[in-house]
């Protein structure tokens, strides 16, 4: 089934609609001419070939990264770090 | 040997003999730097790192007195965008959503840095996660012009750009994804380069459009800026798309003779938006190229309106999935609701700013069924078109020149009024962005200077010809 989603529910923001002033860059690139032969070729190159993919190595944090990222974490109560309440129909 | 290279003064080597031959200590360096930063009324500080930088400041001084060598980057102050990760201090990207967090490690870049004995004295003002071309989209209160603080700085560095204007740090470390180091350094009268994408790691600077995201130095002269890229080049395990670089002699910058021919825009140039005096003294700056015998041709580049619509929806697809990372659960300033799909949405409606949120939405509409086949993948298109014709000029000339920007600063305020109009004056950046090309801001021939492009990989050659053309204009 095709669900249809909103802006707002596809962007997690409240009350959020289309602008004017991005519409008409999307007008644009719907008016442009690409001339025959131009195709999406996707020449990545940036992408990184398998042969050159890192080890896939585990690294320890440090104590002071550890204690940073417990201190960034938005709540805690009595020592326990709280996540924000899950109700799901 | 001393340098026969007179018409860049390094300030990175004239400090570093100052603090050689003891003519000031790094503590009172450091120290003057920080008082100036402090009282600034161009609102280019979001956090000072003051405690941290007069700690390394005295680990220099007495180095110095022990009679030990120093590098010559060592007691160097320098700015950070705030964008960056510096273990322990506030990185909040000049948002509300992250105006309490605190960078957990060190971007490479900057720790390339601290290890060569730098110092960082400042968290630099900028646009909140690069969202802007006039830092005026921050928390912290829009950054004002080094030369008329009714203008704008330029964004999305332009707490870098003016730092470094008004010599409150002798060079910054800013970001370009769209233009965000070389437009603000434009606008300020200084130099920054946005390198060849890879050439520097992106590992610990927040992500905007991965695809063209860049680390760039913004210093008073070409040679600061070719000593801090040697420094934070190259291969970084921590970011796949970096590679390996050579280090850039000083002795090879004096050597334009291989440059021949330069090519320009001239469809650009005709575009109505474009200021008749920029592209006066333009012209002009290529009439004195001409006379010192290098060859310039016109070339046939895309309009300015494709250009910015391609950047734009490229940009807005990657920071609405960088970005959705930012819901307030590990961190940020989460607010919660009755439930998770509540707290997500509350969270972000909140924290994010009015220019973060169009660019979230037109990213999420760009990447929707029904938008992708006939917006992402065109534009995905026209940025292959864009990359092959950059390979065909380059066949044809050896440097590509352009203004940096079509206009002069706006003035504080008129910028939000118009985002659209604030979009398209980044016609003459994104190009080089999209075509991951290294390209310099030399902050002379034309008001907002004039930006200097070589074929990918050439970062060499965009320095060469900046010590050319500061001969020629």
């Amino acid at each position: 089934m095709n669900k249809v989603m909103t802006v707002d529910v596809l962007s997690s923001i409240k009350g959020a609609t289309p602008s004017e002033a991005i519409n008409k860059l999307f007008e644009v690139i719907n008016k442009a001419n690409l001339s025959t032969g131009d195709s999406v070729n996707n020449s990545n190159k940036s992408a990184v070939s398998v042969e050159s993919l890192r080890e896939d190595l585990v690294v320890g944090s440090s104590e002071l990264e550890k204690q940073l990222i417990v201190e960034n974490f938005p709540k805690e109560k009595n020592g326990y770090l709280v996540v924000a309440k899950v109700i799901e129909a | 040997m001393q340098s026969q290279i007179k018409h860049t003064q390094s300030q990175i080597k004239h400090i570093h003999q100052q603090l050689v031959s003891k003519h000031i200590s790094c503590v009172d360096l450091v120290q003057q730097k920080l008082d100036l930063l402090k009282q600034n009324s161009n609102g280019s500080v979001n956090a000072l790192l003051d405690t941290y930088a007069l700690e390394l400041a005295q680990a220099v001084d007495a180095k110095i007195a022990k009679g030990e060598n120093i590098g010559l980057l060592e007691g160097i102050p320098f700015g950070v965008k705030d964008v960056f990760m510096l273990q322990g201090t506030y990185t909040t990207a000049s948002s509300d959503f992250l105006k309490q967090y605190k960078s957990a490690y060190t971007a490479s870049a900057i720790q390339k840095l601290l290890d060569a004995g730098a110092i960082p004295i400042v968290k630099e003002n900028c646009d909140s996660f690069g969202h802007g071309s006039s830092n005026e989209n921050t928390i912290f209160g829009a950054v004002k012009n080094a030369q008329d603080e009714t203008l704008v700085a330029g964004g999305s560095s332009g707490g870098s750009a003016v730092n470094v204007a008004k010599d409150y740090t002798v060079f910054s470390i800013g970001g370009d994804t769209g233009g965000s180091v070389r437009q603000p350094a434009g606008y300020n009268g200084v130099y920054g380069l946005k390198p060849t994408y890879g050439r520097i790691s992106r590992y610990g600077l927040m992500a905007y459009a991965s695809s063209t995201d860049c680390v760039g130095p913004l210093a008073k002269s070409v040679e600061d800026i070719r000593i801090v890229l040697n420094t934070i080049s190259g291969k970084d395990i921590k970011d796949q798309t970096t590679y390996d670089s050579s280090q850039i002699d000083e002795t090879t910058l004096e050597n334009a003779s291989g440059i021949k021919a330069v090519g320009y825009f001239k469809n650009l140039l005709e575009n109505d938006a474009m200021d008749p005096t920029i592209k006066a003294d333009f012209m002009d700056s290529l009439e004195k190229l001409k006379a010192k015998g290098i060859q310039v041709k016109a070339l046939d580049f895309l309009d300015a309106d494709t250009l910015v619509s391609t950047y734009y929806i490229l940009a807005m697809a990657e920071t609405a999935s960088n970005l959705s990372r930012l819901d307030g659960t590990n961190y940020g300033n989460r607010i919660n609701a009755e439930n998770l799909i509540e707290s997500y949405a509350v969270t972000r409606s909140e924290n994010f700013s009015e220019e973060s949120k169009r660019r979230i939405v037109g990213g999420n509409q760009v990447l929707s069924q029904g938008f992708s086949d006939e917006i992402y993948l065109k534009s995905l298109a026209i940025r292959d078109k864009i990359s092959a014709d950059f390979e065909g000029f380059f066949q044809d000339v050896d440097i590509v020149l352009s203004p940096v920007t079509p206009g002069l600063p706006p003035k504080v305020g008129d910028s939000l009024k118009d985002p659209l109009a604030m979009y398209l004056s980044d016609a003459f950046t994104v190009g080089f962005s999209l075509g991951q090309l290294p390209t310099l801001t030399v902050p002379k021939g034309t008001a907002t200077g004039i930006q200097i492009t070589a074929a990918k990989t050439e970062d060499e050659r965009v320095l060469q010809f900046a010590h050319l053309l500061e001969e020629t204009l």
